[in-house]
């Protein structure tokens, strides 16, 4: 259920609306409670945490053109004129562009969706250390097991004028980390599940584990990528990394309104090969960025990006879609209620194809399936694109070689890569695990996924 | 909020904690949010961070469990919070290590009151004094002004206190050459008021997308094999950094090391030194997480690996007889090399700087670089770089010039040869 705290704080919000609307045009008040217990089990470090926890509040006011917020660890017994005074500008510096105001329809709304497992510390702890001991002792090599449980509880509130809106949903996230060693050669792996049910991410968990190790251990012996041009099959985390980098960010409408994003010149327009789709939405699936309403109050969307290859449109918050007289996607997100909201993408993921994983990789000449994200960055104004890979898997005449190479850079220019896309498996597989930045900072939490890939790119 | 006084009555009123540690952070900062030269928000956050970490102890194990006081709390939650805290340390308890001791307590004084919202406005127009070119402008703008005042307390007596003021500029600087528009990226970060200095740097980086905008790519230009290529900025932080953790008490302790005590490290010697506070590093800090007191460590002396340093906890398993504490910034020393005369190719700008410590591979995609034939240099864009960083540390040089970022000062310039470029 809801946390109480802010329960009770919904009283003092509509106090606190009333009474700046005697000097604001538009007034919300959004309230956050996020609790995150973390479990680490590690060869060298256990914990038993409270991490990343946050509870306070933004309150957004409007007037004369443009906004302004003010974030405080409380609003019982906060002022109007508190609030006046320390969001007031003597000396603006700014030219006269006026931004529209927000219009809300009346929506009163109480979501709910809660980690249906009741595992105590205890049980989890023994399961993490179950896995971990039987890594460590399973090879000399292994010099670090690290593996960490942990569950975000978010709880928030949302009351304007015209709204009212409560929500509470959970997120579990199983985490692991081998490192191993040989000579001086130092090599690591990790995997990550994340589910809506505790016990299932565990369940998933133990079963990868041993897998993940295995990995660690061949990349003792991956070399590096002689750089070039090569055929690639992307798994579903390096298609859901293309996803995010490519027509994720690319197509986040605040940068519509500044002007630093080519997309808005091709929307309707081919960006990638008629076998792509793509999505985005807090109801777009059920994955780790699934809210029931964004921060700036607006429900959930799904909303399709790509479709056969042509760009449907953006996805946006409030603000930008005020800016741009569109519909805001439910995409307006905040790092925490100490910042500032932006549009953000939720769950990002490619659709699904017709072809089988087997005859994909059959189909190779010579290229490397690439696996397992690690990183990557966006340039949605020169569609240039950076995406690293753990590793990556040769493939020679449709067959697997056995050699490996990491890490691996797949970089190049946005269209290219998309529209080399010729086949796309029929499984789709969305990663509930990653966090995003907005240029460097402004971290959210995010999912990525998509069927297999191929394509043509330029690995170094 | 609860007040210190009865956070640390709950805390000591609980005879199970042994030990404690109390972070309180306040924060004021105001903030503008620019599109083009229009205001489009402006913020003002009033908090107060507060963290307890809770410990429990006996002669063999040290169990250690997180507390977040929030404005949610009073006496009886936190107690019941931190009951809970106390049955988490023990059941994840990790090798005995003590907590530092009290040496000197840490205070400074309350600087005179600054007008954040006019220093905020003040940053605004340094920013856009620069905008002023025909073909080039400033697409976003987004300035943070931020006052901290950070206490530190532990149950040995250790009582801190530090303030702290930024400024941090984040710009987006376009350049058009009328076919397309090109971009860049800056971060512009100091715990100094220069206006001056800001409107010098969004200058700088307008001109590099300027250079962008003109930029030749690999298939316009080839590129003699080994050329000296330098790196600044991000990378050269990230470098140095990685350099400095694998010396990290941590890293050592968990054999994740690449270097050992009395390695060569390099054939041109070099020194790092680890400081606590040095002028115009703006993350420097006089005390770290744990409360103990940053003065400096050399790890590299002319190139041989000497010491680690870290926290107090790997630092105590490591037997170190002088724990360093996390000190915040690193200094470089090495003699400058002259490259100048010969072919070279400065990278100005990633898409994102990667390094990855395991494999040490490090690089990435080049928004702009400068390549110097020998006689003039030509801007490049759109190709990636790659290098090994364990081996191109052994044949790293230096610039003359020198630099300084948030937690790094030493030669503005890494060099090294041999770097795949693609």
């Amino acid at each position: 259920m809801l946390e109480g705290y802010l329960k009770k704080r919904i009283p003092d919000a509509e106090k606190l609306v009333g009474e700046l609307r005697k000097y604001y045009d538009y007034v919300s008040v959004l309230g956050n409670y996020v609790k995150t217990k973390q479990i680490v089990v590690s060869t060298h470090s256990n914990s038993i945490d409270e991490v990343d926890n946050e509870c306070g509040f933004v309150i957004k006011v409007y007037k004369d053109g443009r906004y302004a917020e003010y974030s405080c660890n409380d609003i019982r017994g906060l002022k109007a004129k508190d609030v006046i005074k320390a969001v007031r500008l003597d000396d603006v510096v700014s030219g006269d562009f006026k931004v529209a105001m927000l219009e809300e329809k009346e929506h009163t709304e109480d979501y709910l969706r809660e980690d249906p497992s009741d595992l105590s510390d205890r049980q989890i702890t023994d399961l993490l250390n179950k896995t971990r001991k039987q890594l460590e002792e399973s090879d000399d090599r292994v010099i670090n097991v690290m593996t960490r449980y942990s569950c975000r509880q978010t709880s928030k509130i949302f009351v304007s004028e015209k709204k009212q809106l409560s929500q509470k949903y959970d997120w579990v996230n199983v985490v692991l980390l081998t490192v191993v060693r040989e000579g001086d050669v130092i090599k690591s792996n990790y995997h990550a599940e994340g589910e809506a049910d505790s016990a299932l991410a565990l369940k998933k968990f133990a079963e990868d584990a041993p897998g993940v190790l295995d990995i660690a251990l061949k990349m003792l012996k991956a070399k590096p990528v002689k750089p070039g041009k090569y055929t690639i099959i992307t798994d579903p985390s390096i298609s859901g990394l293309i996803a995010h980098e490519a027509f994720g960010h690319g197509v986040e409408m605040d940068m519509f309104v500044k002007n630093r994003a080519k997309a808005i010149d091709y929307v309707g327009k081919y960006v990638a090969s008629s076998l792509v789709d793509m999505y985005d939405g807090a109801a777009s699936c059920l994955s780790a960025a699934s809210y029931f309403f964004d921060d700036d109050g607006v429900e959930a969307h799904s909303t399709q990006i790509i479709k056969k290859g042509i760009l449907q449109t953006g996805i946006s918050d409030c603000l930008s879609a005020m800016e741009l007289g569109t519909e805001p996607t439910g995409n307006g997100r905040r790092q925490d209620y100490q910042r500032k909201v932006y549009t953000r993408m939720t769950n990002t993921w490619f659709g699904p194809g017709k072809d089988k994983y087997e005859d994909m990789i059959r189909s190779v000449k010579h290229g490397y399936l690439l696996c397992q994200t690690n990183n990557g960055m966006e340039d949605p104004k020169n569609w240039q694109i950076q995406c690293t890979a753990s590793y990556g898997l040769e493939i020679k005449d449709g067959e697997f070689t056995g050699e490996m190479i990491a890490p691996v850079v797949i970089s190049g220019y946005v269209i290219d890569l998309l529209s080399s896309i010729s086949m796309v498996s029929e499984e789709v597989t969305v990663h509930g695990s990653g966090m995003c930045g907005k240029g460097h900072k402004e971290w959210v939490y995010v999912s990525d996924g998509g069927p297999y890939l191929k394509a043509e790119a330029k690995l170094g | 909020m609860m007040k210190k006084r009865e956070i640390i009555a709950c805390l000591k009123a609980n005879e199970k904690i042994s030990d404690y540690e109390l972070s309180i952070v306040q924060k004021d900062s105001r903030e503008l949010f620019y599109v083009l030269d229009h205001l489009e928000i402006n913020r003002a956050v009033k908090i107060e961070d507060i963290t307890v970490k809770v410990y429990v102890s006996d002669q063999k194990k040290t169990g250690v469990s997180t507390v977040i006081v929030t404005a949610a709390d009073d006496e009886k939650s936190l107690n019941v919070k931190l009951k809970k805290a106390v049955t988490k340390a023990k059941a994840a308890g990790n090798e005995y290590y003590p907590l530092p001791e009290k040496t000197v307590n840490l205070k400074t004084k309350p600087s005179a009151k600054r007008d954040l919202n006019m220093i905020a406005v003040k940053a605004a127009k340094a920013v856009f004094k620069a905008d002023h070119y025909r073909n080039g402008w400033i697409n976003s703008t987004e300035i943070f002004v931020s006052e901290l005042h950070r206490e530190f307390l532990n149950s040995k007596g250790i009582d801190h206190q530090s303030e702290e003021f930024r400024i941090e500029i984040e710009c987006i600087p376009t350049w058009s050459n009328k076919k397309e528009e090109y971009e860049l990226y800056k971060f512009y970060e100091s715990g100094k008021i220069d206006y001056r200095k800001i409107t010098e740097e969004i200058d700088e980086i307008l001109n590099m997308a300027k250079a962008r905008s003109k930029a030749l790519t690999l298939k316009d230009i080839e590129l003699p094999k080994d050329l000296k290529v330098l790196v600044k900025g991000d990378m050269r932080d990230e470098i140095v950094w990685n350099l400095a953790s694998d010396l990290s008490y941590a890293n050592v302790y968990m054999k994740q090391n690449h270097y050992q005590k009395g390695d060569v490290l390099s054939e041109n010697p070099f020194d790092l030194t680890m400081r606590a506070q040095v002028a115009g590093c703006s993350r420097s800090r006089r005390f770290d997480d744990h409360g103990v007191v940053l003065s400096s460590r050399k790890l590299i002396d002319k190139g041989i690996v000497r010491n680690s340093y870290g926290d107090i906890r790997f630092g105590y398993y490591l037997k170190e007889k002088k724990i360093s504490g996390r000190l915040p910034v690193c200094v470089v020393k090495g003699e400058g090399t002259p490259y100048r005369k010969g072919p070279h190719l400065v990278i100005e700008n990633f898409s994102a700087p990667q390094l990855e410590s395991d494999s040490g591979y490090w690089g990435g995609e080049v928004r702009l670089a400068r390549y110097f034939d020998g006689k003039k240099y030509i801007p490049l864009t759109g190709f990636s770089i790659a290098g090994e960083i364990y081996e191109d540390l052994k044949h790293v040089e230096f610039s003359k010039e020198q630099d300084s970022s948030p937690s790094y000062q030493g030669p503005k310039y890494l060099i090294f040869k041999g770097v795949k470029i693609s």
